[in-house]
């Protein structure tokens, strides 16, 4: 199980790919969208954690492009807090739709409900 | 039903909503920091009890990391309260510099998302005025929010408030691409009735990618 972590929130993302990797999951991040195209040009992934609202590029827009890339890749939805909208819309996309804070556990069973579920 | 309801008071409470999810944001996006952080010393912690060796220099960029969001949180806060008590008094005396400076911070997370990146030119005296705060905070956010569509390719936005007699202007600059009838189309009921109620005008300057907002010394008399 490999993953890559798009936050713009450095510390966040970094932190969080560090608890992942203590708990046997290796987890890839970068900070913005841009970063996250250049990765997938030469890195393989089964899911993405997105950040729904990051600076120029978002979550939602995001996706689309790492899908065109990767074809079937699994997304998890992170907002700090959406409207109903998001939440609705964002939903309908991805395989989950977190709220931040998160719980580590919460996370990793929904990472492997969403790779089941392939 | 829009009949019924006061423009100003609707703008307003549009203007505070959008600021408080905003603020509401970024303060879960904190949380977030600090609790990840927590939760890695909880890991180490665990580990450490199982004998395996901590990285101290670890821990302790950790501890700064979870101070510093405290800090960061502690000024989000900070600006959601000078916003709230701006609505105090209807007249009250401001520092331009100060209320731009708030601006910035209050919109930075709506400007940032966008792309753009907005800063502000101030004085070095202060520049003031009395006049109803909420009301110009208000004007100063629609206005950003027209900005942003007029910008050149640098997508920067730079404020600057300045004295004039007898009164003030605060300039809004980097409009590369503002046009007279652009601007005439963001001049709505709302901006106008706006535009009334604190007794000020606004131009537009196309050949300077320029807005200029002229404001009266005091509320009551108009701007010159």
């Amino acid at each position: 199980m490999r993953l890559l972590l798009v936050d713009d929130e450095k510390e966040f993302v970094a932190t969080l790919a560090e608890r992942l990797s203590l708990r046997g999951i290796e987890a890839d991040w970068v900070t913005s969208a841009k970063d996250a195209e250049k990765i997938i040009k030469t890195e393989h992934y089964d899911l993405v954690l997105l950040d729904v609202k990051m600076p120029q590029v978002g979550g939602r827009e995001l996706k689309k492009i790492i899908e065109k890339k990767i074809p079937g890749i699994k997304t998890i939805y992170l907002t700090g807090h959406g409207s109903e909208e998001d939440y609705q819309a964002g939903s309908a996309e991805a395989e989950y739709y977190l709220m931040k804070p998160i719980n580590i556990n919460d996370l990793i069973e929904k990472i492997n409900d969403a790779l089941g579920k392939k | 039903m829009s009949n019924r309801i006061d423009p100003l008071g609707e703008a307003g409470l549009q203007f505070y909503s959008k600021v408080s999810a905003s603020i509401s944001h970024e303060i879960k996006n904190s949380l977030a920091v600090i609790n990840e952080s927590a939760g890695y010393l909880e890991d180490v912690t665990l580990m450490a009890k199982k004998g395996m060796n901590v990285d101290m220099d670890r821990l302790q960029s950790l501890a700064e990391t979870m101070l510093k969001q405290v800090q960061r949180t502690n000024a989000i806060i900070k600006n959601m309260n000078r916003l709230a008590h701006s609505l105090d008094d209807p007249e009250s005396q401001i520092d331009l510099n100060a209320l731009l400076e708030l601006m910035i911070n209050l919109s930075e997370r709506t400007t940032v998302t966008r792309g753009f990146k907005v800063f502000a030119a101030l004085s070095d005296t202060a520049v003031t005025i009395t006049t109803h705060p909420f009301f110009l905070e208000n004007l100063i956010w629609l206005i950003l929010d027209f900005a942003m569509n007029v910008t050149g390719d640098a997508k920067n936005i730079e404020l600057k408030p300045a004295k004039a007699e007898p009164g003030a202007t605060i300039s809004f600059t980097g409009l590369e691409k503002l046009t007279q009838s652009e601007f005439n189309i963001f001049l709505t009921q709302r901006v106008h009735l706006m535009l009334a109620a604190l007794n000020c005008t606004l131009q537009a300057d196309e050949n300077k990618g320029m807005i200029t907002l002229n404001l009266p010394e005091n509320i009551t008399q108009p701007a010159s």
